[in-house]
């Protein structure tokens, strides 16, 4: 019996140390091509998958914002993209998160069309492309036509503003993106669920090529007035490939003016002078 | 003449001289061997965009005339500087609301497009845009029609004021107001441009490729790049139909042309083709000059309160019953515009 049980067991710890090592293997085998400036190259259009942007923790499909879509407007079940599943939130802070979540069609800055900040930038159901230059990179995303500028020759800089995209400092660590991100404005969320922030963000991003068309995406998230600890979440992008693949025009301004100032809208009409 | 005195001339040329011998450098080439276009440009200039009547005739000032005139320009800024403000009028009219920027907001240009032009227009060759045509001018009345209206929804005000174009982040890119910085990023096969105004962002293939077919229309037109020997060329089209430039309309075809001259210096040259809005085509230059500032964010729709105020006070209007159209709802920068019935009585008058 003993034997019987002890073989498979064996063969498991085999099979568990083959993949492994096949996994190492596979990530450390693939070379990250460099710019001609000779730095690891991220240029392209890249996309996120899944539902982050929906609620970054584990949820349910559920009824949507605009129930007259029916099904297109539901919103699809996700798994957690946050390491240990729940954000460590403080007492007060998950009371917040609960009321935010109650009124989310009202209070969700995306709704508005506002800059969605960052990390949830990264994962809006929207492309986005890195053009590389020598010493920043143009992050052009296609959700409300937003950017940020990513600098990579002046480290430990401060930002002169605070901002909805942040202030973004670039460096690579190996072939390694890493970005941090400070000074954002207290005004975004991280999802569609009512996860918010302060002013005392502090974003370290971590963009790691793993093929020529994937890269895993990395972010840790800080902010001693919200949290308990700092979190970290991870999702893989994809690369555009299709034939044509652009950042094409999504100024969501004119689609979230009702949103925005419905109150104020008339069917009236004034009088002619 | 004394040997100080020498001295002091021989130091003063080499000073004078010393911008001029940096801007004879070669223009800087990117690591894969294209011309390099990249860093933060401003395209504010005070050369005018037509050509002035004193200059008829003449494409270039002198250099004295050019020094003179970028001097008589910053005395100019610096007396408004000191000047003490305006006091607030008895009796405010609309100016003095919509428009009510002071000299610290203002940032329309301190120094004329080095280039020396008498113009921005460089073609047709009197340096002055063609005409707009009666469909233009009829579009114009169009738009006046529709802002003089108390809004209804955020779509009776114009464009800029919703914060869905910046009005000169184009294209094509001419110096406005205020937030007359671009950025631009290059990667091989992409040039990045970044204007501040409103954010505004193009990522332009430079292999060319085939426009969007005719139904699909941006704000910022369909932007597809060539390089021409050192030229990055850019075409543009499929406007959206609101846009407007000049009285542009949304079949424009618009090129543009990047040349960097020096290190401190961008050639940005254009092209607008559109017969249905103007008497012909027509062509500009201007020089620009490179600054260390950087781009900040210009967050126009999350924070336009001015949009909200306009809303709420149209509202209060229609309620109380006395919204009415007339000229009152219509910007102080759109007086000018047509009205239909003038143009019609004058198309009549013409047969």
């Amino acid at each position: 019996m003993q034997n019987r049980f002890a073989m498979p067991s064996l063969a498991t710890a085999a099979v568990a140390l083959l993949c492994t090592v096949s996994a190492s293997t596979a990530e450390s085998a693939y070379e990250v091509p460099k710019t001609p400036d000779g730095v690891p190259d991220y240029n392209g259009i890249w996309q996120a998958m899944g539902s982050a942007h929906w609620d970054l923790e584990d949820h349910n499909a559920r009824q949507g914002g605009a129930p007259i879509l029916g099904a297109l407007g539901a919103i699809p079940a996700g798994r957690s993209v946050v390491e240990g599943g729940t954000i460590p939130y403080q007492d007060w802070a998950l009371a917040q998160r609960e009321e935010n979540r109650a009124n989310w069609v009202k209070l969700d800055p995306a709704v508005k069309c506002y800059m969605p900040g960052i990390p949830r930038g990264t994962y809006m159901p929207f492309p986005f492309q890195f053009v590389q230059s020598k010493d920043a990179i143009l992050v052009a995303y296609e959700f409300t036509s937003s950017s940020r500028v990513i600098h990579l020759n002046r480290p430990g800089s401060e930002a002169e503003l605070e901002s909805w995209m942040g202030y973004s400092l670039g460096s690579f660590d190996g072939d390694t993106l890493v970005v941090d991100v400070t000074a954002q404005v207290p005004d975004t969320w991280f999802d569609s669920s009512g996860n918010f922030h302060s002013d005392e963000l502090r974003v370290v991003e971590r963009y790691t090529r793993t093929g020529e068309n994937t890269m895993n995406y990395q972010a840790t998230i800080e902010d001693p007035n919200v949290f308990t600890r700092p979190w970290k979440i991870s999702m893989p992008l994809y690369r555009r490939i299709e034939p044509g693949a652009r950042i094409l025009e999504f100024k969501c301004v004119e689609f979230a003016e009702y949103a925005t100032y419905g109150d104020y809208y008339t069917e009236e009409e004034p009088t002619e002078e | 003449m004394t040997t100080s005195l020498k001295t002091c001339f021989a130091i003063a040329t080499a000073l004078v001289a010393a911008p001029s011998a940096l801007a004879e450098d070669e223009a800087p080439k990117t690591s894969w061997g294209v011309p390099d276009l990249t860093g933060t440009w401003d395209f504010a200039t005070i050369t005018p965009f037509n050509r002035p009547e004193r200059f008829q005739g003449r494409e270039y000032l002198t250099e004295e005339e050019y020094t003179g005139w970028n001097d008589g320009a910053r005395r100019g800024r610096e007396q408004r500087d000191l000047a003490p403000s305006r006091p607030a009028p008895e009796t405010p009219t609309q100016g003095d609301v919509d428009v009510g920027y002071n000299s610290f907001f203002i940032d329309s240009g301190k120094h004329l497009s080095p280039g020396r032009r008498t113009s921005i227009v460089v073609d047709p060759p009197n340096g002055r845009t063609p005409g707009n045509t009666m469909a233009a001018r009829m579009r114009y009345a169009e738009m006046r029609e529709k802002w003089e209206h108390p809004p209804r929804t955020p779509a009776d005000r114009p464009p800029a004021t919703r914060c869905l174009v910046g009005f000169n982040a184009g294209p094509p890119m001419s110096s406005g107001a205020y937030n007359n910085l671009v950025r631009i990023f290059q990667a091989p096969g992409h040039v990045g441009i970044l204007n501040e105004m409103i954010n505004d962002h193009r990522v332009i293939a430079t292999d060319g490729g085939e426009h969007m077919p005719e139904n699909v229309r941006f704000w910022k037109g369909d932007s597809h790049g060539r390089w021409e020997g050192d030229t990055f060329v850019v075409e543009t089209r499929n406007f959206r139909p609101e846009t407007n430039f000049r009285g542009s309309g949304p079949n424009m075809h618009l090129t543009e042309r990047f040349t960097r001259i020096d290190a401190d210096t961008l050639r940005y040259e254009y092209t607008v083709d559109d017969p249905e809005m103007f008497q012909g085509k027509w062509s500009t230059e201007q020089d620009w000059v490179r600054t260390d500032s950087d781009i900040y964010e210009y967050a126009c729709h999350e924070g336009n309160r001015s949009l909200l105020m306009q809303m709420r006070a149209a509202k209060q209007q229609y309620d109380a019953g006395n919204a009415v159209r007339d000229e009152t709802w219509l910007p102080t920068w759109y007086k000018w515009m047509p009205r239909k019935a003038d143009l019609l009585a004058q198309q009549a008058g013409e047969e």
